[in-house]
């Protein structure tokens, strides 16, 4: 919450004191309102009905890795305007970070003997490559931004949806590096990976200072995903209100007139890239160690898709939108449908089984909320702005918005 | 039946638009195997079965009939495993967003299951890499588990085909809760093997669905093979997606392949491939698959199996006895899910479903407590238990001792027991 | 091309930076063909092998190729990405199966009941995919015209989620069979070694004919110039007197029908249907639409077919479960040589 509160100080109150719609004032936007959800997020454990219920919290630590991964790619997406469908090759690379650093999954290195790196417990007795997890994160990050980079860079020439084509291709084609790599062996005779057997287990997160991380209790690891998110949340705040953040911003908006003026596009470009990527690497590290399984049939299209519908559905660009909009969607996915939804015919009395129309329950939920809500939940005030000028100045019935 | 198939869907459109609708009054009536729970019992407990399986996707045709087959031997037991009384709850270990099992559905069942204190048994995984996920959580808690279909072979042994560290690194506390109904990928292997070189085959062409019951026991085939000096022309891991396989059938008619086994489950397109290699392999080359297409949609032209004309060069493997051979309430089985389900013949997950729900009754009511520990001690124990699989035990490392396999041909699009085959596991 | 015809001619640096961009292209496009074509002769000393795979290619790459032209047909005018048209697609396939199985034909059906089956199927394809398309239009894109451009795309995925459910409970999840009436594998006629296939045939019989209507008509006819109007300025188009609702609901039509047609062929050609058959088929045709050129539907074609071949010659020689990758790669080498697909123009949002 310090966090928070620094950010009061260096931000001045909006100028403009336009109050439109859902735009909060600056203060309210990145001080106390954000304070008080964050520590009631941080005390939700402690309500007996709740933190008692290990997979209820595992479910909400889940959902803030969303947040974070969402908050990436509306750097991506929203911010800087990139249209990213491969958004899963960077959640791919940071779950492998632990599944190749910090689990047995390398069990014939140094003789079988293992390397330990920063680790205690029981895992410096395992054979394989073990880093601390924070070490890990680091490797998580650089691994993701080189990805990020190295998918940006035939990006740089392309404009609107062939960027989308190209990002897709390279999130199919890691995932299907992640599933035919388990016949490539290297380091004596360990596939590259696991394919779809998955590298199970992983070590757990073993922070200094505290006791290591457990199967069965999940409020550390629920506090942990609430610490990533609050890092990832100021580095945004900087991030959209720095020198470069208005450079995305003004490459989005029109990229010959930010070139014309001094903004270097494929700088830009790639940093937006890089720094997407490494959230949705610090992401995908934790759920990899957190769910305690590296598999490839994680890293399916289908997941870029949601974390698109949550910055989407969120409110492009939209900070706080994209971290509802994670919310919203993580409980449709792995509570509102299996818990709620699925249930209802039987508590009807009824034999009819919800499954089987599970798939159009979430399209329709899907439908449903972006015909009400087309611009977002939450949305951006720079975005809401313009379509406000547009609504006004030409037929609404044309496609305004393009634009 | 289509006229059944567009009431669903009109009722599904109703539903859409009206938020839940009640769409089922023309079903069947209420089946659940949660019947009994209700009345309190007397003395016994109240205890919930758990199952964790992929409802969604592709896998959705085999964990239908699981569910069936579990629901319907719960039901035969009145909802009574001695004196406790039992509920079944069937836990989704898929989401529609990615229509597959997922590691953090798998993982909140296990943990649901883990913190319930009346949870007495856990049913699944159905995916070995989601059995992976599961065993920690549930070893750590000490709830016993079954799979009534993991066959890879590392969840259980360090027996060949399983990677270094397995299977200790899955039980962290040492302590074994896991225990599997079907043998293992070794047994299946070496009986499809057995039966081509039987059959006459001297080139084999292999395809594999690349998941890891596909992969799996496509690898311990390459060994089996080589052990009883069959050749194997080719293992190549299939794309599920492609719309044919006709290059690929090519491939093998040119290195000489005779005969041709997929190594997969029918949801992975394994018709188009059964006939793309009849074509290019002609009409009398052998067509062999394991027990993941042993099931009415794949043998069966009407429900959208392979053509009537490829039956007689078909033939599969099975865990299963002949019908004829089951003991009675297998047999009474057998005619209740016909009754019930409208199949003539149950596919084998339907049966796999069936014995793993019986067997943790079984185990439950020789508990005596119904305490989670005792459970597992008594799973363990599990001796000469008569089954329609045939009868086997629980050996230590929780694996049946099963050994034998039944291979079925198919006659009329209906699969038809052929013969039984003993299989040799190795190591 | 166009830039080096100018007389003055760009500067050195640029020059070579076109010359890499034509013959790079090209060179990509070749290497594998002629790699393959190579080791065929060193190993069989001839080319049957790659023959087959050219002819298994251009008879694959049709059916994509038809359902790249409702993709690009509808990014062109209303620029969002369709991702439910795959399922549509779909949707004409199932429709199709159950009326080859309404109509009672099977594989011993002869001539006359097949063709005639067969037209009727094709018909009523076409028209319940392209009404569901339109549909689809009114329900799920129309009332977000005036939100954010990339609202439709989520919308869209939600159709695509709802069309999987309903072909989900309406043939259930297994692959499905349908009669093989053209005896699909049966060999037509050999050429230099090559075997011409039953299927072959038919899907280029098919497929053609549409195609040259469907281009015909969207460059001469009066909707399909309001159709090429509107894609290049709506608002213009519509001071111009052209009714720009009617006209995306048309061209959803066309799309749809089209997707429809392929649904058939598809279902014939490959005699096995399943209900996320879309999914990927809508990937790949979209890939197909992208690496033509969005919006050109000479390029959707071109896309469609270079797919097709490079699929059957990737399964055929490195192994199926590489082909998507191998795809994929290719999509990334001719966008990095030529940003704008292969015969792609400018649109609105990429000029």
């Amino acid at each position: 919450m310090s966090v928070a509160a620094s950010e009061v100080e260096q931000t001045p109150p909006d100028p403009t004191g336009k109050k439109s719609g859902f735009q909060l004032p600056g203060w309210a936007e990145k001080g106390v309102i954000p304070g008080v959800v964050l520590l009631i997020a941080a005390l939700i454990p402690f309500i007996p009905a709740i933190g008692d219920k290990a997979n209820l919290m595992q479910q909400m630590a889940v959902a803030l890795a969303y947040v974070v991964m969402a908050l990436g790619l509306n750097i991506i997406v929203g911010f800087a305007g990139l249209l990213d469908l491969g958004y899963v090759a960077f959640f791919a690379f940071g779950a492998f970070a632990v599944g190749w650093f910090a689990s047995g999954h390398f069990a014939y290195v140094n003789d079988e003997k293992g390397i330990h790196f920063l680790v205690g417990g029981n895992a410096l007795n395992l054979p394989g490559i073990h880093f601390n997890f924070l070490l890990v994160l680091v490797i998580a990050i650089v691994l993701t931004t080189i990805a990020g980079m190295i998918i940006g860079l035939p990006t740089l020439r392309l404009r609107g949806d062939y960027i989308a084509i190209v990002t897709l291709a390279f999130g199919e084609i890691i995932g299907r590096l992640a599933v035919n790599l388990d016949g490539t062996t290297i380091l004596g005779g360990t596939p590259i990976t696991a394919g779809r057997q998955g590298i199970s287990p992983v070590d757990r997160i073993d922070l200094p200072f505290l006791d290591p991380f457990t199967v069965l209790d999940k409020k550390p690891w629920y506090w942990f995903a609430l610490f990533l998110v609050v890092v990832v949340l100021f580095v945004n705040f900087r991030l959209r209100d720095s020198r470069m953040g208005r450079a995305w911003v003004a490459l989005r908006e029109d990229e010959i007139a930010a070139v014309a003026m001094g903004v270097p596009a494929v700088k830009t470009k790639l940093m937006a890239y890089a720094s997407g990527a490494a959230f949705g690497g610090i992401s995908g590290a934790f759920l990899a160690s957190l769910l305690n399984t590296v598999n490839a049939d994680q890293f399916q299209f289908s997941f870029s898709i949601l974390v698109l519908a949550m910055v989407i559905l969120g409110g492009l660009g939209s900070i706080w939108g994209v971290v509802i909009g994670a919310i919203v969607l993580s409980i449709i996915n792995n509570y509102l449908i299996p818990d709620v939804i699925n249930g209802v015919p039987g508590d009807l009395g009824l034999d009819f089984d919800m499954t089987q129309i599970t798939f159009a329950v979430y399209g329709f939920l899907l439908l449903l909320m972006m015909i009400l809500r087309p611009q977002g939940l939450l949305p951006e005030r720079r975005h809401k702005m313009e379509l406000a000028d547009h609504a006004e100045t030409t037929d609404d019935n044309l496609y305004t918005a393009r634009a | 039946m289509r006229s059944k198939y567009m009431a669903a869907t009109g009722c599904l459109v109703a539903a859409l638009a009206m938020g839940v609708a009640a769409c089922g009054d023309e079903d069947e009536p209420t089946t659940g195997g949660g019947g009994g729970t209700e009345e309190p019992a007397a003395e016994g407990k109240n205890l919930t079965i758990y199952s964790s399986l992929p409802l969604q996707g592709a896998s959705r045709v085999q964990t239908e009939a699981l569910v069936n087959g579990a629901k319907l031997a719960l039901e035969q037991a009145g909802g009574k495993a001695g004196n406790h009384t039992i509920k079944y709850e069937s836990l989704d270990d898929s989401t529609a967003q990615a229509g597959s099992w997922t590691p953090e559905a798998e993982s909140a069942n296990a943990l649901k299951a883990a913190q319930d204190e009346a949870t007495a048994v856990y049913l699944g995984a159905f995916n070995s890499g989601a059995s992976k996920v599961s065993i920690p959580i549930l070893s750590e808690a000490g709830v016993p588990q079954i799979s009534p279909a993991n066959t890879y072979v590392g969840l259980t042994t360090n027996d060949p085909g399983s990677e270094p560290g397995e299977p200790d690194k899955y039980y962290p506390t040492g302590d074994r809760t896991y225990t599997r109904i079907v043998p293992k990928d070794t047994i299946q292997a070496a009986a499809l093997v057995t039966l081509m070189k039987q059959d006459g085959c001297t080139k084999v062409a292999m395809t594999n669905d690349k998941e890891v019951y596909g992969a799996g026991l496509a690898r311990v085939i390459e060994l089996s093979a080589k052990e009883q000096g069959l050749e194997l022309t080719s293992n190549d891991a299939i794309d599920k997606n492609a719309s044919n396989y006709r290059s690929l059938a090519q491939k093998a008619k040119a290195a000489g392949a005779d005969c041709f086994v997929y190594s997969g489950i029918t949801a992975n397109n394994a018709v188009q491939q059964f006939k793309d290699f009849a074509a290019a392999l002609g009409a009398d080359a052998g067509l062999y698959g394991p027990d993941g297409v042993a099931e009415t949609g794949f043998v069966s032209e009407k429900d959208g199996g392979i053509p009537a004309a490829l039956n007689k060069q078909v033939k599969v493997t099975v865990a299963t006895l002949s019908p004829d051979q089951y003991p009675p309430e297998g047999q009474e089985f057998f005619t209740q899910f016909t009754e019930k389900y409208g199949v003539d013949n149950p596919d084998p997950y339907a049966i796999y479903g069936y014995e793993a729900m019986k067997l943790a009754i079984d185990a439950i009511e020789r508990s005596g407590t119904g305490e989670k520990a005792d459970i597992k001690k008594a799973l363990f124990e599990t001796k000469d238990r008569a089954s329609v699989l045939g009868t086997y035990s629980i050996d230590e490392n929780g694996d049946t001792t099963l050994t034998d396999y039944g291979a079925y041909g198919v006659e009329n699009g209906e699969l038809k027991f052929d013969q039984t085959i003993k299989a040799q596991a190795q190591g | 091309m166009e830039a080096a015809s100018i007389p003055a001619g760009p500067p050195a640096s640029q020059r070579i930076k076109q010359l890499i961009g034509t013959y790079g292209l090209t060179a990509v496009l070749l290497i594998m063909p002629v790699w393959f074509a190579i080791t065929d002769l060193s190993d069989d000393g001839n080319l049957v092998r790659l023959g087959e795979n050219l002819v298994a290619g251009l008879s694959n790459g049709a059916i994509w190729a038809l359902v790249a032209i409702g993709y690009t047909l509808v990014y062109g005018i209303v620029e969002l990405i369709n991702f439910a048209h795959g399922e549509i697609f779909m949707i004409g396939s199932f429709i199709s199966a159950s009326l080859i199985g309404t109509l009672g034909l099977t594989v011993d059906s002869s001539f006359l009941p097949v063709f005639f089956g067969l037209v009727v199927a094709l018909v009523v394809a076409m028209v319940g995919a392209g009404t569901l398309n339109v549909l689809i239009e009114r329900v799920a894109y129309r009332p977000l015209r005036s939100a954010p451009k990339l609202a439709p795309l989520i919308t869209a995925v939600g159709m695509s989620f709802i069309l999987q459910n309903v072909g989900l409970l309406w043939k259930g999840g297994n692959q499905q069979g349908v009669p093989d009436l053209l005896d699909a594998q049966h060999t037509l006629v050999t050429i230099f070694g090559v075997t011409i296939e039953n299927a072959d045939v038919l899907s280029v019989a098919v497929t053609i004919p549409l195609l040259i209507v469907m281009t015909t008509f969207i460059n001469r006819s009066r909707l399909g110039k309001a159709m090429r109007a509107t894609a290049q300025d709506p608002e213009a188009a519509r001071l111009m007197g052209i009714n720009v609702d009617t006209t995306i609901s048309m061209t959803f039509l066309i799309g749809g029908m089209l997707a429809g047609a392929a649904g058939l062929i598809y279902a014939v050609y490959q005699t096995t249907i399943w209900f996320f058959q879309g999914f990927t088929g809508g990937l790949i045709a979209f890939t197909a639409a992208v690496m033509g050129g969005i919006g050109n539907l000479r390029g959707a074609v071109l896309g469609g077919l270079i797919i097709g071949f490079i699929q059957q010659m990737s399964d055929n020689r490195i192994g199926s479960q590489w082909t998507p990758a191998i795809v994929f790669a290719y999509l990334v080498l001719i966008m990095v040589f030529k940003p704008s697909g292969l015969l792609g123009e400018q649109t609105r949002d990429a000029g």
